[in-house]
């Protein structure tokens, strides 16, 4: 089957004394928290391994999803190539685990159908790139059983060795909300409209 | 300053209909799916009121339609026919109606409101509904005024 490609681009980052790394550690108990970086009120649950904001009496995760940029059809069989970069600059990391995701996004998280990891490493780096100078990507197998609604995907990236995060307080998570148009068993049916009715 | 204002115009024209005649709706729309598939199209007029939108249920109508798998957006079109039951047969009354067509099971649905307008229900129907409930009434006055005059006389 057909080998489609989906690249995702994070946002720039440095992995070494600035911040982020002092969260290398997920909490260990639930609770609210403060976001260092932003002051936000975070709650965070630790069997979800997820933090939380409320609003309008509801808990929904921290964002982390956009539009995307483009729709990428995929049908049970056909393989999706899931690519990321991102420009680092910083030491040498080893060990760095991406986690890919395919999903449905939803007001109470994130239901993750497909997760795949991968581990890379990050080169050292001195000088902010002009551009992404990493990369690192996961194939995806559609199966069978896709359902329609598995059209969003993420991607986040932790650990190693230094950490630049653990794998619920990373900073480096990217998603694409409808990225996919899935060929599932149920079709799906988009720009329906009446064409014309008279009397026969 | 100039303030540009420019209304869209209707997708759709309103049209005349007759009860009792039968209306073909073309829809257009693209897909994806996985595997040869056949769906339901169904489409029918329905009311406006201070509570919602209503179907005329009587006078839905379907056809299948079926769409060849395809993992990329393919082109789908289709066409149902429904017929405006009269209300005398229990179906729809003179007036104008929106037009709502779907596909079952999918979020396909397509609707414009006051384009179907219906004219022509007979009004012999229309006089006998009305004068039903007096016809009733003078029935049961017809069956309770022998019995009270029998009760009369067997007091005398």
């Amino acid at each position: 089957m057909a080998l489609k490609k989906l690249e995702m681009e994070l946002k720039p980052f440095t992995a070494l004394g600035e911040g982020a790394v002092a969260l290398a550690e997920d909490p260990v108990i639930p609770g609210w928290y403060v976001d260092p970086a932003t002051g936000q009120r975070v709650f965070y649950d630790p069997v979800a391994g997820k933090f939380f904001t409320a609003a309008g009496g509801v808990y929904i995760p921290l964002g982390y999803m956009n539009p995307a940029p483009k729709q990428v059809a995929v049908a049970p069989g056909d393989r999706l190539m899931v690519s990321i970069s991102f420009k680092y600059t910083g030491p040498a990391v080893s060990g760095v685990t991406g986690y890919y995701c395919i999903g449905t996004n939803g007001i109470f998280g994130f239901d993750e159908k497909l997760v795949q990891l991968t581990t890379f490493s990050l080169p050292q780096v001195t000088s902010p790139p002009s551009y992404p100078n990493v990369t690192n990507s996961f194939t995806f197998t559609i199966p069978s059983n896709v359902d329609t609604n598995w059209d969003d995907i993420y991607v986040k990236i932790f650990g190693g060795t230094p950490s630049i995060g653990g794998q619920a307080t990373t900073n480096y998570v990217f998603g694409y909300e409808n990225a996919l148009l899935v060929a599932g068993i149920q079709p799906t049916i988009t720009e329906f409209k009446i064409s014309d009715f008279a009397k026969v | 300053m100039v303030l540009d204002i420019a209304f869209a115009p209707m997708a759709l024209a309103p049209t005349n209909f007759n009860a009792g005649d039968t209306v073909r709706v073309t829809v257009s729309f693209k897909y994806v799916v996985g595997v040869n598939k056949t769906v339901m199209l169904l489409a029918g007029p329905y009311s406006t009121n201070l509570f919602g939108k209503h179907l005329v249920n009587a006078c839905v109508g379907q056809a299948e339609i079926t769409l060849p798998a395809s993992s990329t957006l393919a082109e789908g079109t289709g066409s149902v026919d429904f017929l405006l039951v009269p209300k005398s047969s229990g179906g729809i009354e003179d007036g104008t109606y929106g037009l709502r067509v779907w596909i079952e099971d999918t979020d396909a649905v397509a609707e414009q409101d006051n384009v179907i307008i219906v004219t022509g229900n007979s009004s012999g129907g229309d006089m006998l509904s009305g004068m039903m409930p007096m016809l009733m009434m003078l029935l049961m006055m017809g069956m309770i005024m022998p019995m009270t005059q029998q009760m009369g006389e067997e007091t005398g």
